[in-house]
């Protein structure tokens, strides 16, 4: 799920970006210690992966005509480590915001949070808990299929979560988070099937990709590296809660209610509010009229206005034309280079 | 196998291919952020924002067709929040727009806020994809202070992405060719699992004998990109106008 541009305020985007940037500054001086060389074109060639595996597709059971895709986060977080999984992915997702338009630039930082650094770490941390060092088939298999889950889960919950600070979208938190959350968990599961077929088959094809061996050793992440960077991940959210509850750009206070113990709890009188607010800012900024009659004094300033904002718009339609216009006469006597 | 390219236009040569990458880079950025901050109440004024990767593209001899069908094919999703503005916002507005004058509800304004900002962004994305060659986006990249690693990374993955896509694709359709029939769920999982798991395996395999080449010519871990990041006098003129045009914008509008 991609945040765009248009969904997130400026310092939303900037925050986020500053923690995504950072926290691979940070893992990507660490890896640069212990990586070998050839580490480098596995992990570039994973990227590619990751992509390649995007476009196999699965029909979905009860839900005809639906089918969905394989990520890989919490499966390259499991192979390989969090750090390296985080790196990849993000990889994946600056690639996807310019190659492939899927994305804005603005939301990079949050959409590398959101897929690539959130659901790998707690995915990493959750299979890590459950399959200890060495676990039988079925909790390995329950293991991966919770840690798909949860992942997901998590990184989904950060959308809703951006979009209600920024204060673009009309949509009640509660009612987007519940949406994000049931898709996600649905899609948390059949991505866990998913991760766990293609674990069956390596065991069957090449166990020695899924053992640590010793000298891969230095690519998982002690338990300690796990619970402070489970703390940091706490923060975040939690940060990013108390942020939603102090700083709303159109000024609107969240009501005490809203707690970061409690994000659940959605205080009813938040969505009039928020949109009484906004159609009073709207009708300030307007057209002011009351009761919706026309009158004489603000009638003549509407229509300055509207006719103002007209000629603006048809002036830039004119010289796009005109500029349109010279680059075809300019271009018509030099070669075309396609 | 054809590759819809975004970038297919990258090798071009034109006056916005030669702006320095690093330049476009942060035009593009800080582009991005002003059309984002547009306030809903000055609608009209995106029409002038829309100007400057319409110069971009116009000058860079990008087709316009070809970037309306790319910002239409990433448009689903912010159609579906627009709508959804729409479902949620009902409160009659006032606007009025040159001869016409109305009232209409609130989530369709934001709904065009949404959708005019989402285009404007897009096409100066796609102004800056398809005018710069992804190495040197890299390049500016690693100069701007990116972290190496993901540079690195970046090089890498964009070298054998298509490589990789092609060969899911193959494996895609030899499915489709020989599996007639929709499978229970438990079987098709299987299967995509297996074909998943291989495509991993080739790519390690893949990884291995590109790593092994790597120590061969002797890669040592750092990065060398060719500098051809030098600023001339296209990038002078391209600073200068962005500035002008810009401190323009959010003094006007």
């Amino acid at each position: 799920m991609h945040m765009m541009n248009e969904l997130i305020s400026v310092p939303v985007a900037a925050g986020t970006f500053a923690v995504s940037a950072g926290w691979i500054a940070v893992i990507s001086r660490k890896l640069h210690k212990t990586l070998k060389n050839a580490d480098y074109a596995l992990m570039g060639v994973l990227g590619a992966f990751v992509f390649a595996a995007q476009m196999v597709n699965i029909q979905l059971p009860l839900m005809p005509g639906t089918s969905c895709h394989f990520v890989g986060a919490v499966m390259l977080a499991i192979i390989f480590g969090p750090h390296v999984g985080a790196i990849v992915l993000s990889s994946v997702v600056v690639v996807q915001c310019l190659i492939f338009q899927d994305g804005g630039i603005l939301a990079l930082g949050c959409n590398i949070l959101n897929m690539a650094i959130i659901p790998g770490y707690t995915g990493y941390f959750l299979y890590r808990l459950i399959a200890n060092d060495n676990p039988g088939r079925l909790r390995f298999y329950l293991a991966v299929i919770a840690a798909c889950i949860t992942g997901l889960m998590a990184g989904a919950a950060m959308v809703p979560l951006q979009a209600e600070i920024s204060g673009v979208l009309s949509i009640p938190l509660s009612g987007f988070m519940l949406t994000m959350l049931g898709v996600h968990f649905l899609a948390g599961i059949v991505e866990g099937l998913m991760t766990a077929a293609v674990l069956a088959y390596l065991m069957e094809v090449r166990p020695a990709i899924l053992m640590p061996q010793p000298e891969n050793s230095r690519r998982a992440m002690s338990m300690r590296g796990v619970y402070i960077s489970m703390a940091l991940l706490t923060l975040i959210a939690g940060g990013l809660l108390s942020l939603a509850a102090s700083d709303k750009p159109d000024g609107l206070e969240w009501s005490y209610a809203e707690r970061p113990d409690n994000p659940d709890f959605e205080p009813v009188v938040k969505n009039d509010s928020k949109l009484i607010e906004n159609v009073d800012r709207l009708h300030g900024e307007y057209a002011p009229m009351p009761d919706y009659t026309i009158r004489a004094s603000s009638a003549n300033e509407t229509a300055s206005g509207a006719w103002t904002s007209f000629a603006g718009v048809a002036g830039a339609f004119v010289t796009m034309l005109l500029v349109w216009l010279l680059a075809k006469l300019i271009r018509s006597d030099t070669k075309n280079i396609v | 196998m054809h590759h819809a390219h975004i970038d297919k236009y990258a090798n071009q040569s034109s006056h916005v291919h030669k702006i320095d990458a690093r330049l476009k880079l942060l035009a593009v950025v800080l582009f991005t952020v002003l059309t984002v901050t547009v306030s809903i109440n000055k609608l009209p004024s995106l029409a002038w924002y829309a100007l400057f990767p319409f110069l971009l593209l116009v000058i860079g001899r990008i087709p316009i067709k070809f970037v309306l069908k790319q910002v239409i094919l990433v448009s689903p999703v912010i159609l579906v929040f627009g709508f959804s503005c729409v479902i949620f916002e009902r409160e009659p507005v006032y606007v009025s727009f040159g001869p016409f004058s109305g009232e209409i509800a609130l989530g369709w304004v934001r709904f065009l806020s949404i959708a005019c900002k989402f285009t404007i962004s897009a096409a100066a994305l796609i102004a800056l994809v398809s005018t710069t060659r992804f190495y040197d986006l890299l390049a500016a990249m690693q100069k701007l202070g990116v972290p190496k690693m993901l540079v690195l990374q970046l090089g890498f993955l964009y070298r054998y992405i298509f490589l990789l896509i092609d060969k899911a694709g193959r494996m895609m359709r030899a499915r489709s060719a020989r599996k007639l029939c929709t499978f229970g769920f438990l079987y098709e999982l299987r299967l995509a699992g297996s074909m998943i798991g291989s495509m991993f395996v080739s790519s390690i395999d893949m990884a291995e004998r590109a790593g092994i080449a790597m120590e061969a010519r002797g890669f040592t871990g750092t990065v060398h990109t060719l500098n051809t990041l030098r600023l001339k006098a296209v990038d002078a003129v391209f600073g200068f106008l962005v500035i002008v045009y810009f401190s323009l914008l959010l003094v006007i509008f």
